[in-house]
């Protein structure tokens, strides 16, 4: 039985501002999810505000009660292909074109048939779907035009991971060199760097 | 650090009585910048001074017309002026640098946006080391114009590929700076590991840094090279500048061009992969569930787990013996300089790649934003980017050959295209607009073009290949033993054939007559004119039972009648034309020195002299009635190519000697290329380098003729 003093319930306040966990996935007690769960809490300090921000300046962010997921909203998982993505899109785009739409519910209509628009623009250039694939691992399902303002700031963490990374990778090369040329090394440059050492110290 | 002079370091300019100060931005309270003035008090001047400004985010550079102020720059003539420079300094030379570049293209045209993305790396570089002692090789050399301008040429910049001026890519001949020409791809690596192995079976000390771009990861000599060097293990350092441009221009008619292949997404994977990531996150959620104290742990676990399930392309270069390091901000010089010192320190270093991401034309807005970068540009203004395009009354040859190949794909369904990288330079990209599934860009990889060609010819396909002259040398093999050989019906476009301006000898077409010529069953043919390029489009979309190829320059056409609907209608193999009829002697063309030969036929009419100018269309086979007829009929007889020795000119005349011509009275002369490299310049200054022009034509004549001094009438 996993522990539970980490996990905090799904009643808590603090996730009434993010995107609603379906029931099904709520009820199952699988502790990745869980982690999964407080990892995003976690994040959401740090991006709730954008996404605030990013809805006043736009209202291109997905609404806020029910965010589904682009890939939701065509109804193909998230490993579809371009060829099932564009069926998927063409379905949905004549059911839901205004013109063809029952009388009364023309609006809800047209608002789903921008929302499947926005959806197939982002899901069939593959670069724009990479980074909405990153941004759904953290919770937010933003409509491109959305994203670029805080781009730079996305930025900066992925520099600072890059920093992290190769400061890791220069200690460990440091750590590496310092054993290279030992007795059991027998590559050219090992014997020639020996050579050449052995050479400097009898001088 | 020096300042020259009349310079003013200003802090909080909310106060500053400069008039240029509206332009600063409010939102940043501290900035400070430093003014150049130069020779006494310009307070008053507006407009006209470039200010290269420090703001919160960066440099910040105003580009107008005028020739940037670079007090920092002006100091420094070479490398060993660098090393006592602090961070930023080191910036603020960036910046400048970035400016004058951006000043010396726009006046003359030349590689700009890749240059602009490595001026960091170039400062880092020649900060930390001790060039020329130290070799920094980069590949291709066209980004090398920061290299070259803090390497004591900046005074001659602004004759860079012109006649006479600084190479537009590194030559060893120019400066002790430049440790290898460059001009073709992906040599650096191989060359640096030879140069380090040379230096450890000397006994030196010094570093090898090679530069290589994403671009040129594409070509097989790459992993050649890092393989070699892996084995080897000698010290090399290489720096792998991933800009995620690999095709040039690097953008299709419609807009940036996804990088092509697996390995540029591999490489893209490094910098981001959603699922690693994913699992990185829940890992670290992991362990900060366990608590503050093991954290320590699970930093450790976090590391072996990098290791394992780490980005997919780093294992790549670790499995073929090189260090990995990266990704790094290719932009922060900071950051560079300090990997480069820990780097240069290590004792036992072996081979390590350096994998830093940079932006193509990072710094100057109009490049960043541009589809294709300005990857090369002519003459702009660069206050908005806008190239200065010299209107023509014709279109290039490449654009005819493109319009002609789709007119002829439009009709048969069988015709693909290929080509390596280049996209823009061979017209292809108007191919791919047309038919998407029929083009294939298959990257730097000249080889793998050829051969993959001649796969399509095996079942049935008819296959174009779009490929340089000068690069389809990297394919030469594949040429002759995959397609030639077996006699597959693969058709070569041979784009920038003969002298080709101011990209230089590394680019020039001067073999492919000679070296295609000789193979048994090709079949060789030049056009004259953009009509006749037209027409051998389609002779060569209907020779189906054996490989041919076709030459053509870099220029504009001539202005000749285009066939309708840009069809072209195929001609009948091995028959030249007689262009103009004269008496005593002939000349025999072949491809677009024809048009010099009519000048010249021009010229001598004005001195009374008749020569027979005849088009030979086809080096193989060759127009055996046409040349029979053209000796038998005239004293001398002349034949004129633009390429080098053992083409055209020598297939005439064994041709001539086997069936015993040359035994009669008739007097032979072939011009050709010399036999030397032309260096880089304008085509016309080329042309008279090489003894091609209609003015040499003319003299040729003359002298033979008995009549030498007469040339002297044309000027």
């Amino acid at each position: 039985m996993c522990c539970s003093h980490g996990v905090i319930p799904r009643s808590d306040p603090r996730f009434s501002l993010l995107p609603a966990i379906t029931a099904a996935r709520a009820s199952t007690h699988d502790p990745f999810l869980r982690l999964y769960v407080s990892t995003r809490t976690r994040t959401r300090t740090g991006f709730g505000s954008l996404r605030a921000r990013a809805a006043v300046n736009d209202g291109s962010v997905a609404a806020a009660p029910k965010a589904v997921s682009f890939y939701d909203l065509l109804g193909i998982s998230e490993t579809g292909t371009l060829v099932e993505i564009k069926q998927a899109y063409k379905q949905l785009a004549r059911k839901y074109h205004p013109d063809v739409s029952p009388p009364g519910r023309v609006d809800e209509y047209t608002q789903r048939f921008i929302r499947v628009q926005e959806a197939y623009e982002t899901l069939s250039d593959p670069r724009r779907r990479e980074m909405y694939d990153r941004d759904m691992v953290r919770g937010l399902h933003l409509a491109i035009s959305a994203r670029r303002r805080f781009q730079s700031d996305e930025q900066m963490e992925e520099r600072s991971e890059w920093k992290s990374r190769w400061q890791g990778q220069l200690t460990e090369l440091k750590r590496r060199s310092m054993n290279k040329d030992d007795r059991g090394n027998m590559s050219w440059g090992a014997r020639m760097r020996r050579q050449r050492n052995g050479a400097s110290d009898e001088v | 650090m020096a300042v020259t002079g009349g310079s003013v370091i200003r802090l909080n300019p909310s106060i500053s009585p400069y008039p240029t100060a509206p332009r600063q931005s409010i939102c940043c309270r501290k900035q400070f910048y430093v003014r150049a003035s130069v020779g006494g008090n310009s307070d008053g001047e507006k407009g006209g001074k470039m200010m290269i400004r420090r703001e919160k985010q960066g440099w910040k550079i105003d580009f107008s017309g005028e020739k940037p102020p670079t007090p920092l720059l002006d100091t420094i003539n070479f490398p060993v002026h660098m090393k006592n420079l602090s961070a930023q300094d080191l910036e603020q030379l960036a910046a400048e640098l970035r400016a004058d570049i951006v000043y010396t293209v726009s006046k003359i045209g030349g590689h700009l946006s890749a240059s602009l993305g490595v001026v960091d790396l170039a400062v880092a570089l020649h900060h930390v080391f001790n060039t020329p002692e130290d070799k920094i090789i980069w590949d291709v050399g066209h980004q090398a114009y920061p290299h070259k301008i803090l390497t004591g040429r900046r005074s001659k910049m602004h004759t860079i590929r012109k006649t006479s001026g600084l190479a537009g890519f590194p030559k060893r001949d120019e400066s002790i700076y430049d440790a290898f020409g460059a001009g073709h791809s992906s040599t650096s690596i191989s060359a640096g590991l030879g140069m380090a192995v040379a230096r450890d079976l000397l006994g030196k000390s010094n570093n090898v840094i090679s530069v290589i771009g994403d671009g040129a990861m594409t070509a097989g000599q790459a992993y050649e090279a890092m393989n070699n060097a892996g084995f080897l293990d000698s010290n090399l350092i290489v720096v792998l500048n991933d800009n995620k441009q690999v095709s040039l221009p690097t953008a299709t008619l419609d807009g940036p061009a996804t990088p092509v292949g697996a390995l540029s997404s591999a490489l893209a994977k490094i910098q981001a992969s959603p699922k690693f990531r994913k699992l990185r996150e829940a890992a670290k959620g992991i362990t900060k569930q366990i608590g503050p104290p093991a954290h320590e742990v699970a930093a450790k676990v976090d590391e072996y787990a990098r290791g394992m399930i780490s980005a997919s392309g780093s294992t790549l270069f670790e499995e073929l013996g090189l260090y990995y390091i990266g990704p790094v901000d290719g932009h922060n010089i900071e950051d560079l300089v300090t990997i480069f010192q820990k780097v240069k320190a290590m004792p036992a270093l072996g081979p390590v790649l350096i994998h830093i991401v940079t932006e193509k034309g990072k710094g100057y807005p109009p490049a960043e934003a541009a589809a294709d970068k300005m990857h090369g540009v002519v003459k702009f203004d660069p206050k908005t980017g806008q190239q200065f395009k010299t209107k023509s009354p014709t279109l290039s040859y490449t654009q005819y050959f493109a319009e002609s190949l789709i007119k002829e794909a439009e009709v048969d369904n069988k015709i693909v295209a290929i080509h390596a990288a280049m996209g823009g330079g061979t017209g292809l990209n108007y191919f791919q607009k047309r038919f998407p599934d029929r083009c294939f860009d298959v990257g730097i990889a000249e080889q793998h073009a050829v051969t993959f060609a001649a796969g399509l010819a095996t079942e049935g396909l008819k296959p174009f290949c779009a490929i340089y002259s000068s690069f389809l040398q990297r394919g030469y093999d594949q040429v002759v033993h995959d397609v030639d050989l077996q006699k597959l019906p693969v058709r070569f476009a041979m784009d920038r054939a003969g002298l080709v301006g101011a990209d230089g000898p590394t680019h020039c077409g001067a073999f492919d007559v000679t070296y295609m010529a000789c193979l048994p069953n090709m079949v060789v043919m030049a056009p004259s004119d953009e009509a006749d390029l037209m027409h051998m489009v389609a002779t060569a979309a209907a020779i189906d039972d054996r490989p041919s190829c076709f030459r053509f320059p870099r220029g504009n056409g001539i202005g000749a009648v285009l066939p309708p609907n840009n069809k072209g209608i195929p001609i009948e193999i091995g028959k030249g034309r007689i262009l103009t009829e004269g008496n005593r002697v002939a000349i025999l063309g072949y491809g677009s020195i024809v048009q010099q030969c009519m000048d010249a036929m021009g010229m001598l009419k004005s001195l009374n002299i008749a020569v027979t100018v005849a088009d030979a269309r086809f080096c193989k086979p060759l127009d055996a009635d046409l040349i029979t007829r053209l000796a038998n009929e005239h004293e001398i007889l002349m034949t004129v190519e633009e390429g080098s020795i053992g083409g055209f000119g020598s297939h005439v005349s064994h041709f001539l000697s086997l069936k015993g011509i040359l035994d009669g009275p008739l007097k032979l002369r072939s011009m050709f290329l010399p036999d030397r490299y032309i260096d880089h310049g304008s085509p016309q200054d080329q042309l008279d380098e090489a003894g091609l022009s209609a003015r040499h034509i003319c003299a040729t004549v003359l002298s033979l003729l008995k009549r030498p001094k007469e040339v002297l009438n044309f000027n």
